[in-house]
């Protein structure tokens, strides 16, 4: 366990002028983007890993983790005001939020959002420090037996867990092992799919494969909905006296704030769900336990106050798997894994032995991240609502420019521009046939990992599989892979069945 | 698995698609550049090749179910999509090669203001000005942090 004097340290690094200013300038880079409608969390961190490269290690992660809780935070603000989310998983906060707005309450209807949001965020940090801790301390002890069996179902988890169908996740989460084992063999130094491109050799590069699949497809995807909706107009904020927050008002969104965070931090630590999940579900939860149902829908505070919290709860928790045990959880997660590892650094329990200080700045860095996210929203309430006007016909052409000069200042020259490019196509091809993204991406990332630890788990069995049976840890997770791919196969036939029977009906 | 005949399309022909990509990588990409040697524990091939067996069984059966649900429901197997849907989505991507075949040639800083700019009035931005800025700002921040990175000599 750490000691006291190590958590004021880290608290004191955090603290300076610089990191406060990194992680100022990550968050309101994520306010920015989740304000305007169609930029995600995802395309944000993709196309500012590039700007990560010249940081130290501990300021590039910390402005991603800022820039993260800043779009999370931000996308509340166009789905209050515009009724369109800037992020999948605010679409809950429009189903109150909106009606909110329009009937006169625009601010009061933010500032309610941006409180469980900065709550739910904070609390969940707390929550991902008091559980990392001991978890990665456990971790540590596993062998590679326990890994390579925990890695397996986490991958098997997640395609089953990431929406959409199961099949379509596994074959996702295929290609993405295939894609992990490029380059040289750690064991046989033995050239592997590299074609003969030196660039290949420490494998795919991870920024263009990130850039394509993540940001420029997702582009491409936007201007295919661009010819269909044009987008629409967004509520003003007006000088109202009435509409503004009081704290009686405030005071009775805290239960469903707290309860949203739990049920928020649940989901994100679990792998593969994601915060539309979590809002979701917390947005229902907050429905059917409260005493005027039929309110919501229609502009209830404890709808917007019940999503956002749950939305923002989400992020830091899903950062427990990639701490405790290396596992990105979510696609922010692995693109903080991609960034750990452009500067050197292994993400995962390795990380309280190894680079222990850092963590423990990281941690206190997270926990200022929600403090400045809750001062930006408050000041910046104004501004934020004028950015909702941002026509995506400006913001498209941008950020197709940003994922170029992004390869392109990184020095991948022509080559990485061409990666880029395959890689959209791909990316595209995974986002239109609705096959599972995060575990592509979650499969490609830990596959050097499962490499490793298979590869000495065959060495120190001499590939006797009764080894098993003296590792009950790895046995768990091994029968847990198995039932789970049953559970899951079954309750798609289910589903099916079901909608079939309503279809029918 | 989705009883709607569309989605059941889609599936099929993706499932068909991909479990020929993955037939094509067990047949001769990875056994050909997949790795060789001798090796004590695994073969450099190994996890690409379980890789591509879990893509091929996942994409079969994708398929298969689709293909059943279709017949079942008697509705055709192929539904076109029309020339002009085709059309909307591949002129960005190939808006975006051209321009990267450009680069082989040109500079990316002297391109810029084009990529940004004809993108904006292709998408029906009329006004001079927005356009103007649009395509100068991003350009200007990339010619600031080229000659800043040229001046640390990273680039």
């Amino acid at each position: 366990m750490p000691e006291l004097s190590a958590i004021t340290s880290a608290f004191g690094d955090a603290l300076t002028l610089h990191s406060i200013g990194i992680i100022f300038g990550g968050v309101l880079l994520g306010y920015l983007v989740g304000v305007i409608p169609g930029l995600n969390r995802s395309v944000a961190i993709a196309i500012a890993i590039p700007l990560t490269f010249y940081m130290s290690a501990y300021a590039a992660i910390a402005f991603l983790i800022g820039l993260s809780k800043g779009t999370a935070a931000g996308s509340a603000v166009s789905a209050i005001l515009l009724n369109t989310p800037g992020e999948p998983s605010s679409a809950a906060t429009c189903l109150d939020g909106y009606p909110m707005a329009k009937s006169g309450q625009p601010r009061k209807a933010l500032k309610i959002g941006l409180l469980a949001s900065v709550i739910g965020d904070l609390l969940s940090t707390l929550l991902l420090i008091v559980v990392v801790i001991p978890f990665a301390s456990i971790a540590l002890k596993f062998g590679p037996y326990e890994l390579a069996a925990i890695l397996i179902f986490a991958l098997v988890f997640i395609a089953g867990m990431a929406g959409g169908s199961f099949l379509k996740g596994m074959a996702a989460g295929g290609m993405g092992v295939i894609l992990g084992t490029v380059g040289l063999d750690p064991e046989t130094g033995a050239m592997r799919f590299t074609f003969g491109y030196a660039e290949l050799m420490e494998g795919v590069p991870i920024l263009p494969l990130v850039i394509g699949t993540l940001a420029l497809s997702e582009m491409f995807v936007q201007l295919d909905e661009y010819r269909r909706t044009k987008g629409g107009n967004s509520v003003r904020l007006g000088n109202n006296p009435d509409d503004d927050l009081s704290f009686s008002e405030f005071k009775k969104t805290l239960p469903t704030i707290f309860k949203s965070t739990g049920v928020g931090a649940f989901v994100g630590a679990l792998p593969g769900l994601g915060p539309s999940v979590g809002s979701f579900m917390s947005y229902g939860l907050a429905k059917r336990g409260a005493k005027d149902p039929d309110s919501f829908g229609k502009g209830n505070p404890n709808g917007i106050a019940a999503a956002e919290a749950a939305d923002n709860a989400v992020i830091p928790a899903s950062y427990i798997p990639l701490f405790g045990l290396g596992i990105p959880g979510s696609v922010s997660a692995a693109l903080l894994v991609g960034a750990f590892m452009i500067h050197g650094i292994q993400v995962g329990p390795l990380m309280l032995r190894d680079h222990p200080q850092m963590l423990f700045t990281l941690f206190a860095g997270m926990v200022i991240a929600s403090l400045v996210m809750l001062a930006i929203g408050w000041y910046g309430l104004r501004l934020f609502a004028k950015v909702t006007d941002v026509p995506q016909h400006i913001v498209i052409p941008v950020v197709i420019f940003l994922c170029l000069a992004g390869i392109q200042v990184q020095g991948y020259g022509t080559f990485g521009l061409l990666v880029v490019f395959g890689f959209a196509i791909f990316g595209y091809f995974l986002k239109k046939f609705d096959y599972s993204f995060v575990t592509f991406l979650v499969a490609f990332i830990v596959t050097p990992m499962l490499e490793m630890n298979l590869r000495q788990s065959v060495i120190l069995s001499g590939g006797d599989i009764g080894i098993l049976l003296q590792r009950p840890i790895a046995l768990f997770f091994v029968i847990a892979t198995g039932l789970m791919v049953l559970h899951l196969m079954w309750s798609s036939y289910r589903l099916y069945r079901q909608r079939r029977r309503l279809l029918s009906s | 698995m989705t009883p709607e005949p569309h989605l059941q399309r889609k599936n099929l022909w993706s499932g068909l698609g991909v479990t020929l990509f993955a037939s094509w990588l067990l047949v001769w990409l990875i056994p050909r550049y997949g790795g060789s040697g001798i090796s004590f524990g695994m073969h450099p091939q190994r996890l690409a090749t379980l890789g591509a067996w879990v893509m091929f069984l996942c994409a079969a059966a994708l398929a298969i179910i689709s293909l059943i649900q279709l017949k079942k429901q008697r509705v055709p197997l192929i539904k076109a999509p029309s020339l002009t849907v085709v059309w909307h989505q591949a002129w960005p991507f190939l808006y975006v090669l051209f321009f990267i075949s450009l680069v082989i040639f040109l500079p990316l800083t002297w391109l810029a203001p084009f990529i940004v700019g004809t993108l904006v009035v292709m998408l029906g931005e009329r006004r001079w000005y927005i356009v103007l800025l649009t395509a100068a700002i991003p350009t200007a921040a990339l010619y600031l942090l080229t000659v800043h990175l040229m001046r640390i000599g990273v680039v």
